[in-house]
């Protein structure tokens, strides 16, 4: 069943377009990738989804219903949560707040106690240092609060931003082996990554974007195949920098 | 006097003082902390509930109703300002936030002083706003020790409030990153509005105990205690409610000490001292005298 | 977005077109001029002078506010400087005497007696100098913190002069000021300031500092120091403001401390908003309209409370005296331009010959740039 389809959007930032007719979806139970050079608009889709940025055209519905020009709380009320760019945990607010303010579309106490449990046994280091301001957890251990904060609401669509950005390798991996574990608990994800290997890897299906358009779609397989991924992407090939990245882009 | 009882009694007015102060600082910086920004209409809200103690004193009821009225009074002008006047340029920079808020603050002003009177009124206050305790050589103004117990109240209370509720926490997060709090499912509307509910509460308590030290109230009541604001708020760091606090009772001790240790000549450029330290305050450590324990990512 | 502002400024930018601008606003100073010499009233020829005394001071600020983006409530700080200043060496030792009776005889300052022009001139260095001076840090905050820094310095500045008897006779009012400023003066003042406004928006320095007040770090990668910028901006605006000054208390003849406050700063501050902060243009224009406006809105008020005494049937329908009525048009107005027209009347552009071209029929218009698709405030 199709959980989220977003049909020919158009963004601009002033004069500049940002997006120019991207459609897409993800149906229920998918991992699916948004990739992408740096300014090819995969955050701006995102935070169309989100209704943090307006589309001058174009449709997104989430199990059939519109969401465009619903506030960003309306949205999140329907199931969808974001870990946004840069982790964006509440820095002055302890661990356990960061959780609980998770929550806030929740109102059964007793239920979200039990989450805020569930989620410390699944990241022990959060619950190690649930009374600390989260300002001072690590890079990794941010961007872990950030993954359980957003499921602390109970999402049915996990949209993630560039969950890997600016973490050691080694923690890379570990949060590309958390998100496939949690499809396992049947959270449905839209995965925003630079990390186009990594991102192949896990996903079911991924949509490749290049200024604006969706330059290419399909399984893992057949994106791999697809002829200048190898080159532009993966830093195989002759030249090692993203040669499709335009100039002066906007960085949202 | 003896040094002791001089000491006691430096310290009672100071908290007393330093209590009043942080809350002003309070009703500025927590909606600051949320929109960025600099409410200058917020001296106006103490001066709507300077007029409600004048209106509702005028009633026979008793004076804890009276002063409860005049609270509620102000809540509802702080909330209602920014439905009005603050939420339809929320999304536009700084500058046209301050001078909407400049705007407010002289309209404002203006509606007393055309709708009421520009001369200065004085409200019923109960005796014991000018009533003092005597034990030996000490002498102490019930209204301060009043002060100190109400300052206490109210910060307690605010921060079990936004320790506790969803609301508060939201507050919170809302002053570390506003869109973020949305994208969790926070209603933007309700954060703000709590905001401004707050700074309300606070201006209508600061109203009480201002009003209740110089028995008046006119159009530019609220200009003194807003300045104060300021001043408390920038060396606490404009952005940290603990900040705001700690600013408040540095300031309280710190004018009570100046105006009882230092001649009446330097006294009279207090203020523009005060004003002094802020801008150098701003100029060398933004963040205000307390940073915080972590680091804070630039975005 | 930067690249949206100069895209949107571009067309049409002929040499004519541009010089077009200060003629244009002079032009209608003089003719505002020539009416109140028509009308030959007196109480016209006041308004207009003081319109043209604070259209000055609007287009100084403008000169900061308008390139660098960011808003100043310290305006005042150097009109009280200018004010006070001009008088120190316009006043003969006897008029002192009389105008500032704390100055102690042995000063050297009580003996200074200059002409006007040199009395304004030296008004003008002590302001712009005193500028110069806490600009260098001052500059260097940004948004809310910069405009909390000059607010302060308005304070500080004005407590010093309710204390300072020796230089401003305190809070007390100096009296018996004698009056240089008539509306001529004023006219000339006002027009110097609009050419200087002018050079300064299209000089190098300039058009590097409104690059920069879109994005400082974009403006720093191609090498312009905004700081730089913003100092040059802020001492010509500061200079500029205690001309005003130093004009103002040679026209009303007699002042305090107190005339130089939140209310004047505000009404200063409205012209520019009001207008449009953006360009020259919008300052003199929202100055003329605020101007026009409170004084006709003060006829109102007026003629209400003489009917009111004299108990007349339109009298009787005001239950309460009539005050303060013009400043809530004007806070009101204030509040509609900032929700409806952020940007002002004129949103940012400068009259030119291309404008009155578009009046006329056939004239085409230039389309307005998008709307910010931008919703939240994403920091």
């Amino acid at each position: 069943m199709t959980l989220l389809a977003v049909d020919d959007l158009v963004v601009r930032y002033g004069a500049i377009e940002a997006l120019r007719g991207v459609s897409l979806h993800v149906d229920e139970g998918e991992i699916v990738g948004l990739i992408g050079a740096n300014g090819a608009g995969k955050s701006t889709t995102m935070n169309s989804i989100l209704g943090v940025v307006r589309p001058v055209r174009g449709t997104i519905t989430y199990r059939g219903e519109p969401l465009l020009g619903k506030p960003p709380e309306a949205i999140i009320r329907k199931g969808i949560a974001p870990t946004m760019e840069g982790r964006r945990i509440f820095p002055s607010l302890t661990v356990e707040e960061n959780l609980r303010l998770g929550a806030a579309i929740r109102s059964d106490r007793q239920q979200i106690q039990a989450d805020i449990d569930r989620w410390c046994a699944f990241f022990p280091i959060l619950g190690q240092r649930l009374q600390q301001p989260a300002g001072n957890l690590s890079g990794g251990q941010q961007q872990m609060l950030a993954v359980a904060r957003a499921l602390m609401s109970n999402p049915k669509l996990l949209l993630m931003d560039e969950p890997s950005l600016g973490l050691a390798p080694l923690l890379v991996a570990e949060v590309f082996r958390l998100i496939t574990q949690l499809r396992d608990l049947g959270v449905t994800i839209l995965l925003v990554e630079q990390n186009v290997r990594m991102t192949l890897e896990i996903a079911d299906r991924a949509y490749l974007l290049n200024t604006g358009r969706v330059e290419f779609s399909g399984t893992p397989a057949e994106i791999l195949q697809h002829a200048d991924i190898e080159q532009a992407y993966l830093g195989g090939g002759k030249s090692s920098r993203p040669a499709s990245a335009p100039m002066g882009a906007p960085l949202t | 006097m003896n040094p002791i009882s001089e000491l006691i009694q430096y310290l009672v007015s100071s908290l007393s003082l330093g209590g009043l102060y942080a809350l002003m600082a309070l009703g500025l910086v927590i909606v600051y902390g949320i929109l960025r920004l600099v409410n200058f209409a917020y001296g106006e809200l103490v001066m709507v509930a300077g007029y409600g103690l004048l209106l509702f004193g005028e009633s026979p009821l008793p004076f804890i109703i009276v002063a409860i009225l005049s609270v509620i009074a102000a809540i509802i002008a702080g909330v209602a300002m920014e439905r009005v006047a603050f939420r339809p340029v929320r999304n536009s920079n700084a500058m046209t936030m301050l001078i909407t808020s400049f705007a407010v603050s002289t309209l404002l002003q203006s509606i007393a002083l055309l709708a009421i009177s520009p001369r200065p009124r004085a409200p019923n206050l109960p005796s014991i706003f000018v009533e003092s305790l005597t034990l030996g050589s000490l002498q102490v103004k019930i209204v301060d020790l009043i002060g100190i117990v109400a300052g206490v109240l109210a910060l307690v209370s605010l921060t079990v409030f936004l320790r506790r509720t969803v609301i508060g926490l939201a507050l919170r997060a809302a002053a570390d990153d506003f869109t973020m709090t949305r994208l969790l499912g926070v209603p933007a509307n309700r954060v703000i509005s709590a905001a401004f509910a707050i700074s309300g509460m606070m201006a209508g308590i600061v109203a009480i105990f201002w009003i209740g030290r110089t028995g008046q109230t006119y159009p530019t009541v609220g200009l003194q205690p807003v300045l104060i604001a300021f001043i408390a708020s920038v060396l606490g760091g404009m952005e940290s409610l603990k900040g705001a606090v700690l600013g408040g009772y540095v300031l309280g001790f710190l004018t009570i000490g100046l105006q009882t240790w230092l001649p009446q000549g330097v006294n009279n450029y207090r203020d523009a001292v005060m004003f002094g330290i802020v801008i150098l305050v701003l100029l060398i450590q933004p963040q205000g005298l307390i940073r915080p324990s972590y680091s804070r990512e630039v975005r | 977005m930067s690249a949206v502002a100069t895209r949107r400024e571009a067309p049409r930018r002929s040499l004519v077109n541009t010089l077009s601008t200060p003629v244009i606003l002079i032009v209608g100073l003089v003719i505002i001029a020539l009416i109140s010499q028509w009308r030959a009233d007196v109480v016209f020829d006041r308004v207009v002078t003081v319109l043209f005394i604070n259209l000055l001071l609007a287009v100084g600020l403008q000169i900061f506010m308008g390139n660098s983006g960011l808003g100043s409530f310290g305006q005042y700080a150097f009109v009280t400087i200018g004010a006070y200043s001009s008088i120190w060496f316009s006043l003969t030792p006897a008029q002192k005497r009389m105008a500032l009776p704390d100055m102690p005889k042995t000063w050297w300052l009580y003996e200074q007696h200059q002409p006007f022009l040199i009395a304004l001139l030296i008004a003008v260095a002590i302001g712009g100098l005193f500028g110069a001076l806490i600009g260098v840090p001052l500059v260097r905050l940004r948004g809310a913190s910069f405009t909390i820094a000059t607010f302060a310095l308005l304070i500080v500045v004005n407590r010093v002069a309710l204390q300072w008897a020796e230089l401003t006779r305190g809070a007390r009012t100096v009296l018996g000021i004698p009056k240089y400023t008539d509306l001529n003066v004023a006219l000339i003042g006002a027009a110097i300031v609009i050419v200087i406004a002018f050079a300064f928006k299209e000089s190098t320095i300039g058009l590097k500092l409104r690059a920069s007040r879109e994005d400082e770090d974009a403006a720093a990668s191609i090498g312009i120091n905004a700081a730089w910028g913003r100092w040059v901006a802020w001492t010509l605006s500061a200079a500029i403001s205690a001309l005003g000054g130093a004009l103002w208390a040679h026209f009303i003849q007699q002042f305090s401390p107190h005339n130089f406050y939140l209310r004047e700063t505000f009404l200063i501050v409205a012209m520019l908003v009001i207008g449009g902060a953006g360009s020259v243009s919008g300052a003199a224009i929202g100055a003329v309209l605020v101007a026009l406006g409170q004084e006709e809105l003060r006829q109102v008020e007026n003629w209400i409370n003489v009917e009111r005494t004299a108990n007349s049937v339109v009298g009787n329908l005001i239950p309460f005296e009539v005050r303060g009525f013009a400043d809530i048009v004007l806070a009101i107005a204030i509040i509609l331009v900032l929700v409806w027209r952020p940007s002002g009347i004129t949103q940012g552009r400068e009259i030119t010959i291309n404008t009155f071209r578009r009046l006329l029929p056939g004239g085409r218009r230039i389309p307005q740039g998008e709307a910010d698709p931008v919703l939240g405030k994403t920091s």
